[in-house]
């Protein structure tokens, strides 16, 4: 178990390695002078010239690199060049939010999705197998924001039930919780006939495993076949595929919180690019993909903490 | 006389698929004795495991007719409602699967396994009580270091020791009827002769019956009180295992016989000629005929009744004859 934790963990330091490569050189090889655009075309030479030796932006481009690497790696993700603040401060400022609405938003699907699931799995062919297998496939196809767009002309515009905009930062638990339902439900919608899809299937094909006979002819309740013996092996295929899609849920994250105009990473990035803020666009872009591998790294560990068959030691020994 | 455990009386089972309807069992009749160790051979194909499911009332998904009965114990089992059924299994009744490897669930311990098992029979029982249980049994079953082993994955385990976990499981439970439906075919030889030794050391433990399925003539004989010879989802021959195996009367019995002989002389697998009886073909007179060295052409016309032979019963018109 060690060792594979720890090798998961090289591969995951690998991966932002990579990631930041890529951010590094996105801006360095992306078209027009960087101090122009953001300085704008009336600044006087001896502000661009300030400007870039500042940025660092007149060092050759290996120097840049390293810096880049090192700045990082030491916690400083940099200034943003239009209000001067520490891009980690403005990371920090918006990440509660955008995790508050990604788990919240898991949350919902996972338990509403779960029990859908083994619900259809043990009534095959009942009225809500059937309705659960028709809206799966029609959500699956409609993107989230759109959903949200539909949510919030519903709730908020026509029937005037809950707050529009913005996340509520009054220190007001449940002004907050209040904003916090229809984002969330926007990118629960597709994912809790998703996560019931999945489950349905992998329970089905588990019921159907000579072990379940084996629990079935010693006698056991079929609820403890179903919750105990069929589950635990049904969520191993479910998880390994919600692990995948995880990176779009934090996409779909991202799309919501511009609707709802709520303070968050997908915000943060979105203003960003709008005024070419370099800096903001590489710290917070890279602070997603840390999130993004932390994520598939519990992912994965907590598939291997339920498969005995992937961790490579244990009690028990080498067969006999 | 004393009644039978089990006494299974015209039993038929039917499914669909696509080539039409499937005669999986066509009227199977015989009695299991209290404390005796039945053995059923029968070349693949021939419904044995399908008798073994249909006593534990598991029919597969396109069953389309059930008929006949199963007395077990004075209740037809297949008269109960699946709650019912449900009561007798892992109580009175328990079964060893053909393939140790894909019979015990992947995600749980070999203790889990047990102690679920343990539970069924005294709910509430303590873990550390169930786990002590457990530990025996497996110490029973010869598993050297059973403390170790309770942890253990299936995965961990070698075919052979998964076996013996099965077997422990039965073990736990007690049962009247132990079915073990070729609990050896998925291992090598030497845990093969293993594992029967085993079953047959375990006879005083297990108090009840056994049904043990095989092809494997040579094993039935060495552990088998009774024996019966299964072709084509029919019985063709019934008696003591001394009897039949010495005095074999219908054909197909002596054939598989023949085979055994014939393998253990040469070291490969010989088979009867001819291919095994299509369940979708509709019988007509006896089903062994088409195959059949002996037939004639009344064998083709009128099934043969299971009918007393000097060696039990025997379901061919020419025994006499042949003899
Ligand atoms: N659900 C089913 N639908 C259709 N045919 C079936 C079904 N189950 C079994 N059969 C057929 O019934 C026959 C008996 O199968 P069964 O598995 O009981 O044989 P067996 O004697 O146990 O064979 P083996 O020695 O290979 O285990 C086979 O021809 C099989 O193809
Ligand atoms: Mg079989």
């Amino acid at each position: 178990m060690l060792r594979y934790f720890f090798s998961r963990l090289v591969t995951t330091v690998l991966i932002v390695f990579g990631a930041m490569l890529l951010l590094f050189l996105l801006t360095a090889v992306v078209p027009g002078d960087p101090a122009v655009t953001l300085l704008g075309p009336q600044a006087s030479p001896e502000l661009v010239k300030r400007f870039v030796s500042e940025m660092g932006l007149d060092q050759p481009i290996h120097v840049r690199l390293w810096r880049f690497f090192a700045n990082v790696l030491s916690g400083n993700l940099g200034v943003d060049v239009v209000s001067g603040r520490s891009v980690w401060s403005l990371v920090l400022n918006v990440l509660p939010d955008t995790l508050i609405l990604t788990f919240s938003a898991i949350l919902l699907a996972v338990v509403t999705g779960v029990p859908l699931g083994i619900y259809a799995a043990t009534h095959r062919g009942s009225l809500l197998d059937n309705v659960l297998a028709f809206v799966s496939v029609a959500f699956i196809a409609v993107p989230s924001f759109v959903i949200a767009i539909f949510l919030l002309l519903i709730f908020s515009i026509w029937l005037d039930w809950l707050p529009v905009l913005g996340a509520g930062r009054s220190g007001d638990f449940w002004d907050a919780a209040r904003r916090l339902i229809l984002p969330t439900l926007s990118i629960a919608a597709t994912w809790i006939g998703f996560i019931a899809r999945l489950v349905r299937t992998s329970m089905l094909e588990v019921l159907n495993e000579p072990y379940i006979r084996t629990s079935r002819a010693y006698g056991l309740s079929e609820r403890m076949v179903t919750y105990k013996y069929a589950l635990k092996n049904a969520c191993i295929p479910t998880i390994a595929v919600l692990g995948l899609g995880l990176g779009r849920l934090l996409g779909n994250a991202v799309f919501v919180e511009i609707v709802f105009a709520r303070p968050g990473l997908g915000r943060l990035i979105y203003g960003a690019i709008s005024e070419r803020n370099f800096p903001v666009v590489q710290g917070a872009v890279l602070v997603v993909v840390v999130l993004f591998v932390l994520i598939n790294l519990v992912v994965d560990l907590s598939y291997s903490a339920l498969d005995p068959r992937i961790r490579r030691d244990g009690a028990g020994g080498s067969p006999v | 006389m004393v009644h039978p455990l089990v006494s299974i009386r015209d039993l038929k089972l039917e499914a669909s698929t696509n080539r039409g309807v499937a005669h999986i069992l066509r009227g199977i009749s015989l009695e299991i004795g209290r404390g005796r160790i039945l053995g059923i051979v029968g070349e693949s194909g021939s419904g044995k495991s399908s008798l073994a499911q249909t006593m534990l009332s598991f029919l597969p998904a396109n069953v389309s007719g059930v008929s006949g009965e199963i007395v077990f114990d004075g209740v037809d089992l297949l008269k109960l409602r699946p709650s019912e059924v449900q009561s007798y299994r892992g109580r009175r009744i328990a079964k060893i699967f053909q393939d140790p490897m894909t019979a015990l669930n992947p995600v749980f311990t070999v203790a889990t396994h047990l102690v679920d098992v343990i539970r069924r029979r005294e709910p509430g029982l303590p873990r550390k009580e169930a786990l002590r249980q457990a530990e025996a049994a497996l110490t029973s079953v010869g598993i050297a270091d059973a403390r170790l082993r309770l942890e253990a994955y299936p995965h961990q385990l070698s075919g052979g020791m998964r076996q013996r976990v099965m077997i422990a499981m039965a073990l736990l439970v007690r049962p009247d009827l132990l079915i073990a439906d070729e609990p050896t075919t998925a291992l090598d030889a030497t845990v093969e002769a293993q594992i029967v030794d085993l079953l047959k050391s375990l006879r005083q433990e297990l108090s009840g019956s056994i049904v043990f399925i095989s092809h494997h003539l040579g094993l039935v004989a060495e552990l088998c009180d009774d024996l019966c010879v299964m072709y084509g989802g029919t019985v063709v021959e019934s008696g003591l295992v001394a009897d039949v195996l010495v005095r074999p009367r219908h054909p197909y019995t002596r054939a598989l016989l023949a085979c055994e002989i014939e393998d253990d002389a040469e070291g490969r697998l010989v088979s009867i000629p001819g291919e095994v009886q299509d369940p979708v073909a509709p019988m007509t007179g006896c089903i062994f005929a088409p195959r059949c060295p002996h037939v004639v052409e009344a064998c083709r016309v009128t099934v043969p009744a299971l009918r007393p032979s000097d060696s039990g019963r025997a379901a061919c018109i020419r025994f006499e004859e042949i003899a």
